[in-house]
């Protein structure tokens, strides 16, 4: 196709991302496996049984409210990862340009008075927000009342950030989502054969701000008979050192895959499957907590 | 070539929904396209007519069609994106794979092929959180569109995995498509090819291309283009085509006939089309490479 004017490489202004989301019908047990990975609660929701966890630069939201979005499942049993905010330079421009270009609207869930993050659908039952609002005040400080007596930015654990997030797609289908991700979001694939961490596989993109990864996952061949579905599998945290993260990690009673092929490594963990679905891989890779940090 | 990569396709046959399911079913085949008036038609409704597919055991071809989509501006495109949003629903209730869309016919449309890619390009990326591919057909009466050269170069120009061709053989005898175009098309981005022959030898102009593809088509085999029809099909086979090909043969009078008797005649096409192509069966693929 032939451009006049081509896009800048990062359209959005993307910088990172703001939070990740898990729905649950336990948010209790959730939040204990949270707890165990150094996230500490430090707000909750006005309106709805939602809880926020941070440790350093990272914020996740538990989402236990028991109304889903139409056309969408409530949260059940086994959390599921449900949402991913990005943060952009203009939330407004970056949701209109994903509408035309085809990404398909979430209907909003705001109350009154509350903030209205736009948001389209991903993957599977998944939304992708856009958020701007994160440099003078913060999204939470709208809707969330703080936990008394917790920190309000506790420090991460071994330095841990963000480091991407992991998707399984269906057979043959990496390519419709790397044209998802690179014309909504400006995310470029990484030449073949460059990966992080103990699971090299799959499609990796980096996003436009350079921040995190997508990793797409197609079933294993041969494995026609696996219940696959799309969706956000897990998310990935970088690690500056996996030696003392898993250590620090280990010590707090998180229990990591010890078998080939995911053996823990210099290069990244993967923590055993908690409440039938959450698993946290470990990756040190080339984003430092200073350049996830960075506003770029 | 195996005789599961054929289909029937439901405009083909009169009668409810389960009775043409059942029809094709006993017929020996394996898979069926489906019209959205079809689902939407259905006596007992759109779930009901959802269950008669997935009972049918029949694997579903594609879902059609989404019609006049691309060139329109302001509220006639979106009147238009939320009619593919309910197509596109649909098929990911049937387990339909495929959308197929033909080129506009619209008055209200304008000849920008960068517009008209770039809504094409939407359409398709619709299309991605479904699993679903778009097939873009060009109608041999479309406004802008109507051979395979224009439709190819729109789907090049929209530059979308999921986005490709489909093939009717009808169109390409109507419009005279040199078979040539092929060999400039990977056959990985042909999603979907019908196959139809007509009783006259010639349709020069749109309104006639029309008014014989909407009533006076007739199986492969049983036309006045036979050669034409094992050539195109010949050629399909030998670049590497590894999908499905559909009957999608509109005739006033198959729909006045018993099903069984028009399932029977698309059998005999099945058998002559395999006896024009070498006895080689390709692995079936939606997607090649």
């Amino acid at each position: 196709m032939q451009e006049q004017n081509p896009e800048p490489r990062n359209p959005l202004g993307m910088d990172g991302i703001e939070f990740v989301e898990y729905a649950t019908s336990q948010p209790q047990a959730l939040g204990a496996v949270l707890q165990m990975m150094g996230f500490v609660p430090v707000a909750r929701h006005r309106s709805r049984e939602v809880t926020l966890y941070r440790q350093g630069a990272m914020n996740v939201i538990v989402n236990a409210h028991p109304e889903a979005l139409p056309g969408m499942s409530a949260p059940g049993a086994h959390p599921a990862l449900s949402a991913v905010a990005v943060r952009v330079r203009d939330a407004e421009f970056a949701w209109r340009r994903a509408l035309d270009l085809g990404a398909w609207a979430m209907p909003t869930r705001a109350s009154v008075m509350e903030l209205n993050i736009p948001g389209i659908h991903g993957v599977g039952d998944s939304l992708l927000y856009f958020v701007d609002r994160y440099r003078d005040f913060s999204i939470y400080d709208v809707d969330f009342v703080p936990i008394p007596d917790a920190p309000a930015h506790p420090p991460a654990l071994a330095g841990m950030h963000w480091f991407g997030v992991v998707q399984s797609v269906f057979a043959d289908r990496s390519r419709d989502w790397v044209d998802f991700y690179t014309h909504l979001f400006g995310f470029a694939p990484l030449p073949g054969g460059q990966y992080f961490g103990i699971l090299p596989k799959g499609t990796l993109l980096v996003s436009p701000c350079g921040k995190f990864y997508l990793q797409l996952i197609e079933p294993p061949s041969g494995a026609e008979d696996i219940d696959w579905e799309e969706r956000l599998l897990r998310v990935g945290i970088g690690a500056p050192d996996i030696g003392a993260a898993t250590k620090l990690l280990r010590e707090r009673g998180v229990v990591f895959v010890d078998r080939a092929p995911v053996q823990t490594s210099d290069k990244g963990a993967l923590t055993q499957i908690y409440l039938g679905s959450v698993t946290f891989e470990l990756v040190k890779g080339d984003l430092s907590p200073a350049r996830a940090g960075s506003g770029s | 070539m195996n005789v599961d990569r054929f289909g029937m396709d439901t405009i083909t046959l009169a009668g409810p929904l389960e009775a043409k399911l059942r029809a094709v079913r006993d017929g020996g085949f394996t898979q069926i396209m489906l019209a959205a008036r079809d689902i939407v038609g259905h006596p007992q409704g759109e779930a009901a007519a959802i269950a008669a597919v997935k009972a049918s055991g029949l694997r579903v071809t594609g879902f059609q069609v989404l019609r006049d989509f691309e060139g329109l501006s302001g509220h006639l495109h979106d009147y238009k994106v939320d009619i593919a949003k309910s197509m596109l629903a649909m098929c990911k209730a049937l387990g339909a794979p495929v959308l197929l869309a033909c080129s506009t016919t619209s008055a209200h449309a304008e000849d920008d092929r960068a517009r008209m890619a770039a809504d094409l390009a939407k359409l398709a990326m619709l299309a991605v959180p479904f699993g679903i591919d778009i097939a873009f057909e060009g109608l041999s009466w479309g406004r802008f569109v109507n051979d395979v050269p224009a439709a190819w170069d729109l789907v090049e120009r929209a530059d979308r995995y999921n986005l490709g061709l489909a093939l009717d053989s009808y169109h390409m005898l109507a419009t005279s498509t040199p078979l040539d175009i092929l060999d400039d098309i990977d056959p990985a981005r042909i999603f979907f090819v019908q196959l139809s022959d007509f009783m006259w030898t010639s349709t020069p102009t749109p309104d006639e291309r029309r008014e014989t593809a909407r009533h006076f088509r007739v199986f492969p085999g049983e036309g006045v283009h036979s050669d034409e029809i094992a050539a195109l099909v010949r050629r399909l086979d030998e670049n590497g085509y590894a999908g499905d090909i559909s009957f999608e043969v509109f005739n006033d009078d198959y729909v006045q006939m018993p099903l069984d008797t028009v399932v029977a005649r698309a059998n005999r096409s099945v058998q002559w089309l395999l006896a024009q192509v070498p006895r080689r069966s390709l692995p079936f693929r939606r997607r090649a490479g």
